[in-house]
């Protein structure tokens, strides 16, 4: 995040390969959300399955970004904007991987609803699925561009998943005893809705990382919008 | 840009010293020549009492011409001269009733390359005393064994402290240098690079030998190991061409700087 280039080629070279390897799992992991709704919406089994197994290259680079990130520090010892950087791709990468497992938890569970009839209701979970899509793309889009104002947007973006979350459960919740052959159906939607939920919180994680790494302000756990 | 206006930093380190004096040693507009060079632009900062106080930047900055000022020690280069104050506990070092010799002697100095004399351990420690009067062979002995102590060495040199200081390993010889310079007592300890001579070890030992002085001594450390900066001083000061760039506490100068010549510095962008 800083375009000033270090005097130590191989310390710049770590720095610039950190960043890259953070960047291609980003794309990866985003990829897989996309996957995953076409495997919901166009009940094809396929992607569901390509999700599944892309979740293993994922969670290699998280693997290989720690190393990475602790190699940094245990050669180049790290002050400042480095440091803070090192820390916030280490940190960003592990929500990208929890945004992964919640993509393969929904994958799964469209894999399931292929086991049953069409169910009229799906329609309701695509603006949600959207609204996840739009904040975890301005999520990853803010890390890789250092961009705090589009960060700073995410918390209340994230807010409003919840509660669209929260109201299409209540709405699930209230057709169920009227269309009993639904329910399973139902239900897998609920927790389709829910990982979506949870790629919301992912993406505000890693928000809070790039402001942190940008201006230094720690705004975790702070009560008003940021 | 830091330049002519005080910087100040807490009075209060965060181990549990007890807040000591926040200006115990203070700098104002201090300008200083070598010749027509100038070396120092306009100086100003307050050294707290009882804290380690590192001066950091690269090679021919300023920061062990501003040390050596501390203790008239510049003096001794001919063709030198200076504007401004640095004074001690309010006093200014350039008072005409100050005596250089007991100014000295008030400021103890460790350098980069140990310097024992060719003397016994013992009289390397009580040097100062002997030249200073008559101390009593029990003053000589307490004075001895509490220098040696406060230097972490003692123990590896209580049996042989009539033998030669030059047979002593090269940490250790630094760790006799510092007995020697605390030996009477002094109100601050300069250190210029007390450490770039030593193996890892070594290092370690006089980093944490200087954690423990600081419970009695104010410290100013001029080191090109930033790690060390990190690991030692409470406050840091970036000093770059002469001028004090940024002086903060360490963690905000090596975590989050003000100033993006510092920045640029300690995450080695120049240098």
């Amino acid at each position: 995040m800083d375009s000033t280039r270090h005097i130590l080629t191989n310390f710049e070279d770590a720095l610039d390969n950190l960043r890259k390897d953070v960047l291609m799992m980003s794309s990866l992991s985003f990829r897989s959300l996309e996957n995953a709704k076409k495997g919901l919406f166009e009940r094809d089994e396929d992607w569901c399955n390509t999700v599944i197994a892309d979740d293993e290259e994922i969670d290699a680079l998280e693997i290989q970004i720690d190393n990475e990130g602790m190699a940094i520090m245990l050669r180049f010892h790290p002050f400042a904007s480095d440091l803070r950087n090192v820390i916030a791709a280490m940190k960003t990468s592990v929500n990208l991987e929890r945004a992964s497992d919640q993509s393969v938890g929904i994958a799964r569970r469209a894999r399931k609803l292929l086991l049953l009839p069409l169910l009229p209701s799906i329609s309701r979970i695509e603006p949600i699925f959207n609204m996840a899509l739009s904040v975890y793309n301005d999520a990853i889009r803010s890390y890789a561009d250092g961009d705090i104002d589009l960060a700073r947007t995410i918390k209340s973006r994230d807010r409003e998943l919840d509660e669209l979350n929260r109201e299409f459960a209540d709405n699930l919740t209230e057709l169920m005893p009227r269309n009993p052959d639904y329910i399973r159906g139902f239900l897998e939607l609920i927790f389709i809705a829910r990982c979506l939920e949870r790629i919301g919180d992912q993406a505000k994680n890693i928000a809070e990382d790039v402001i942190y790494a940008v201006s230094v302000k720690d705004v975790r756990h702070l009560h008003k919008a940021v | 840009m830091q330049t002519s206006k005080e910087t100040v930093v807490k009075a209060t380190a965060e181990d549990g010293n007890p807040p000591g004096r926040p200006d115990f040693l203070s700098v104002k507009d201090f300008n200083f020549f070598y010749g027509k060079k100038q070396a120092l632009y306009n100086i100003s900062m307050d050294i707290p009492e009882r804290q380690v106080t590192a001066f950091i930047g690269p090679s021919g900055c300023g920061k062990s011409t501003l040390l050596r000022n501390f203790n008239r020690m510049n003096e001794l280069i001919d063709g030198v001269n200076h504007s401004g104050d640095i004074r001690i506990l309010g006093k200014s070092i350039y008072d005409k009733g100050i005596e250089v010799i007991s100014l000295r002697r008030s400021i103890g100095m460790v350098f980069q390359k140990s310097n024992p004399f060719p003397k016994s351990i013992y009289e390397n420690v009580v040097f100062g005393l002997r030249i200073s009067g008559k101390p009593s062979k029990a003053d000589l002995d307490e004075c001895v064994e509490r220098s040696l102590r406060g230097a972490a060495l003692w123990n590896e040199v209580k049996d042989r402290l009539h033998e030669s200081a030059l047979g002593l390993s090269g940490g250790q010889m630094q760790r006799l240098c510092i007995a020697r310079a605390i030996a009477n007592r002094p109100k601050v300890l300069l250190m210029d690079e007390p450490c770039s001579a030593l193996d890892p070890i070594a290092t370690v030992k006089i980093e944490e030998l200087i954690r423990d002085l600081k419970r009695e001594f104010t410290i100013v450390i001029v080191t090109h190991n930033m790690q060390q900066a990190t690991r030692c001083s409470d406050n840091t000061a970036f000093f770059y061409l002469g001028k004090l760039v940024e002086y903060a506490e360490t963690q905000k100068i090596f975590s989050n700087p003000s100033e993006k010549q510092t920045e640029d510095y300690i995450t080695g962008r120049f240098g």
